[in-house]
């Protein structure tokens, strides 16, 4: 379920953790579709990333949800 | 060959992207959850009913007490003096009647000789009637004395948990005047403010998960109620009796919150609850 997270009696919006570690997983993505040589498949990159980026957000949405 | 392959993979993602945009879009802005939700109690504020120094203070801050327990005393000095003047007064009013029936009683037997004229006679007779609602009237101040003298007991009207409480033996209290609050005991309830956006989706009965701010629990409940009104700035009105109407000049607004109020289940023995406190709602079963 949906919940504010709390840091160090700080409270957040969950999207406000979310979209960070969403961002960090394309990054970390990018990175290594970058060493294994893998970027020359995209047609679009810029299409691709914020696509990967949407994908990883409602991942971690989803499987938030689950484990909690 | 490869052309199609990169076209597809690219096409395939932001297809995917699309999909679970607008199920991660649903989810946040149209599912009813709120993180605007407070825990709350009954709280019963109490009030001497008569004023006076306090005496003798028998608890202590966040004591917990049952319903009759004795909060504090009120000197009663003043208190008792008022009932042995009540007294005095009703035993005065008794004997004043007793003389004002002799009195009638006597002209009564004269009447039947001719002694007495009729007029005085009922002069009498009613002077008895006046006596007698005297007496009652005395009477009548005695209890009242008397209830004053009782309620210099101050006791708990309800099992609960004592509050904020900066009462001190000696300080002192007047009639009417709240000295300290109890907060019922098993009267903890949750409200949550929920956007009218989503207010829709939200119906009595309904199961609510809470969640405590910095807690791994999750407490369960029900929803009891959900307000019927808040408030509207634009219905107050001017000395000539005309609204007040707010200029709309901001392009965007702000979604109002409604109350809602969740009934908890039993909450776990080893989960504080404190009035005040914030928690996240999310109503219904499904995820």
């Amino acid at each position: 379920m949906l919940h504010e997270l709390g840091f160090g009696g700080m409270l957040f919006s969950p999207l406000v953790v979310f979209a960070p570690i969403a961002f960090a997983l394309t990054l970390l993505a990018r990175l290594v579709l970058h060493q294994l040589d893998l970027r020359r498949l995209i047609w679009k990159e810029a299409w691709f990333d914020v696509g990967l980026f949407v994908c990883f957000l409602a991942a971690v949405v989803f499987l938030y949800g689950k484990w909690t | 060959m490869g052309k199609l392959l990169r076209v597809g993979t690219t096409l395939l993602v932001v297809a995917v992207a699309i999909a679970a945009g607008t199920w991660v879009w649903n989810h946040y802005l149209y599912s009813p959850w709120t993180r605007d939700g407070r825990i709350r109690a009954d709280v019963i504020t109490i009030a001497p009913d008569v004023s006076g120094w306090v005496t003798d203070l028998a608890v202590r801050n966040h004591q917990t007490v049952k319903k009759g327990d004795v909060l504090f005393h009120i000197d009663d000095t003043r208190y008792k003096a008022a009932i042995t003047e009540a007294k005095a007064k009703v035993e005065q009013q008794r004997i004043a009647w007793e003389l004002a029936k002799h009195q009638y009683k006597r002209r009564q037997q004269l009447s039947g000789r001719q002694a007495i004229s009729e007029e005085d006679l009922d002069t009498y007779r009613i002077n008895t009637e006046s006596a007698k609602a005297a007496y009652t009237l005395a009477q009548a101040q005695l209890y009242a004395a008397q209830i004053d003298l009782n309620r210099t007991e101050v006791v708990a009207p309800e099992d609960g948990t004592i509050s904020n409480l900066t009462l001190r033996e000696g300080n002192y209290v007047t009639r009417g005047n709240a000295v300290l609050s109890l907060i019922k005991s098993g009267s903890f309830y949750v409200t949550g403010y929920f956007e009218e956006t989503k207010l829709q989706l939200v119906h009595d009965g309904q199961k609510a998960r809470i969640r405590l701010m910095g807690g791994d629990e999750t407490l369960t409940g029900t929803v009891s109620s959900i307000s019927k009104g808040i408030a509207d700035s634009n219905t107050s009105s001017n000395n000539q009796m005309l609204p007040q109407v707010q200029q709309a000049f901001n392009w965007v607004r702000l979604a109002q919150r409604i109350p809602v109020d969740i009934a908890l289940d039993p909450v776990p023995e080893d989960v504080h609850i404190s009035a005040g406190m914030t928690v996240s709602i999310y109503l219904g079963d499904e995820e």
